[in-house]
């Protein structure tokens, strides 16, 4: 058998290998050398009806909105958290204390850093994608890291499509 | 006739000088090269043909029982109707294969295993409470198979396992990559799109190298299947208007011309007719994407027209002058 054959057979099975090594290097070598954040951020679950909000942030501080609801309709109740990013956990917090919070309601936080939902999963079967439709899992993104964020989720147990919100960056 | 029979009417044969060496060799070069005479080619296509329909209608059995009586059967009956029929039929292969006329028998048999031996282990880690639809799960599933079938090449180098080895191999790259990836955030479509780019060129590597081997009854499967994933990921990571990819729409052309003239080196009619479908599809879909507003549409349906007319005859006369 002519060696050019054996190439393609050497190549052919070293491609996927290569892919894989490649995916995992893009995934966790970016976070060894990605600085550790540094700022901790204040968010909201089953806030708003529609495009309604009941929390946001005006010059650096929580507030509230008077949202109207029709006849017959009980809201969730919607509770907020401090997400701690050095230890990935969180803290519940009253309005009024996280009113006392400086708050920085940009998308980036001061040292690169964003929250956001991850991509839908694509896996084999059918082949674009899988039984798993996690919309609601959140990541810390940046410096071309990701990193899978330990968030509260609906206080009843039941799915709700991206039901957080995230509000501000506690300076 | 079996294998004695057949020698020793050759050997009769050629005591009477009615048969020579070079007949002879030539017609065992001709059935290595894989040419068999059409009428034995015909009856062996429907039987071979009969007997995986089989297999697959096994497998639809199996599939309906667990189906209608999943709330009647216990967990040990469930696994082993399942797992245990796809263990059961591969062992039942394994002795088939040894007695030679049977050996095709064997390869439905092998069908069956390949077929239930998945669904027997979904249904095992789903009783063992794990969810199957997980990409770990879907891994060590296909992971599994995948050893099985690699260890019985290795053991029998059948082409039957070289198949699904290609198969459960590809389940696993699709399913581990997704494992590891999960939904970050920097991993959209394009990534699975770049998968289906690897897996094309793995298929038309693959397809190129068992030519020359005892198994290149898989090439034109191979070349078919791999050129097509390859050109439409190739395709679809160019994108639309105002997301589209420049690198991979300006790319494109050159990768369908270099599979249309690939066709003439490798004979491959699968390249050809892809290569052509897929510059058509170009065709329509720059055309459409970039012309439709500044050209106006009825002009660009005709240049396209011209375009197609163009492709048939370039298809036409490289299948004429090369494939036939």
């Amino acid at each position: 058998m002519s060696s050019k054959k054996n190439i393609s057979l050497i190549i052919g099975i070293a491609i996927p290998i290569f892919m894989i090594f490649l995916i995992a290097i893009s995934i966790y070598l970016p976070s060894l050398f990605a600085p550790a954040p540094q700022f901790n951020f204040l968010y909201v679950t089953e806030d708003g009806y529609g495009q309604n909000r009941r929390y946001g942030v005006e010059n650096g501080a929580l507030v509230k909105y008077e949202v109207k609801y029709p006849e017959h309709y009980t809201p969730r109740a919607a509770r907020l958290f401090i997400h701690d990013v050095s230890r990935n956990t969180d803290q519940e917090v009253s309005f009024e204390e996280a009113q006392k919070l400086k708050l920085d309601a940009n998308v980036k936080s001061p040292d690169g850093y964003e929250v956001v939902y991850g991509s839908r999963e694509y896996g084999f079967f059918p082949l674009f994608f899988s039984g798993e439709y996690d919309y609601n899992t959140m990541y810390l993104k940046g410096h071309n890291a990701s990193k899978k964020l330990e968030l509260e989720s609906s206080n009843d147990g039941r799915y709700y499509y991206r039901n957080r919100s995230f509000l501000g960056w506690i300076r | 006739m079996d294998k004695k029979e057949l020698l020793k009417h050759i050997q009769s044969l050629a005591s009477q000088q009615l048969i020579t060496k070079d007949e002879v060799t030539s017609a065992f070069d001709a059935g290595i090269r894989g040419e068999v005479p059409d009428e034995v080619s015909r009856q062996a296509g429907i039987s071979h043909i009969l007997y995986y329909i089989g297999g697959a209608v096994v497998f639809l059995g199996i599939s309906v029982l667990i189906w209608q009586h999943w709330t009647s059967l216990n967990s040990a009956t469930k696994i082993l109707s399942t797992l245990g029929s796809g263990i059961a039929s591969y062992i039942a292969a394994v002795f088939l294969s040894r007695e030679e006329r049977l050996e095709i028998v064997s390869r439905a048999f092998y069908f069956i295993s390949a077929l239930v031996m998945p669904l027997g282990l979904h249904v095992t880690f789903y009783l063992a409470g794990l969810d199957t639809g997980s990409h770990g799960v879907q891994s060590i599933v296909s992971g599994i198979l995948l050893v099985t079938f690699l260890f019985s090449y290795f053991v029998n180098r059948k082409t039957v396992f070289l198949l699904f080895n290609i198969i459960f191999g590809t389940w696993l790259f699709f399913s581990f990559t997704s494992f590891l990836v999960g939904s970050r955030p920097n991993f959209d479509w394009e990534f699975s799109a770049y998968r289906v780019l690897c897996t094309g060129l793995v298929y038309a590597l693959l397809g190129y190298y068992f030519t020359t081997t005892s198994h290149r009854a898989l090439t034109g499967a191979l070349y078919g299947f791999g050129v097509l994933c390859f050109l439409g990921a190739a395709l679809a990571l160019g994108d639309w208007k105002p997301n589209q990819n420049w690198f991979w729409e300006l790319v494109f052309p050159g990768l369908v011309f270099g599979v249309m003239f690939l066709s003439v080196y490798l004979r491959s009619k699968a390249f050809l007719t892809f290569g052509s479908l897929y510059l058509i599809a170009y065709i329509f879909k720059i055309t459409s994407e970039y012309f439709a507003q500044s050209l106006g549409w009825p002009l660009v349906l005709v240049l396209t027209g011209l375009g197609l007319i163009a492709i048939g005859y370039l298809h036409f006369n490289l299948k004429r002058k090369y494939l036939s």
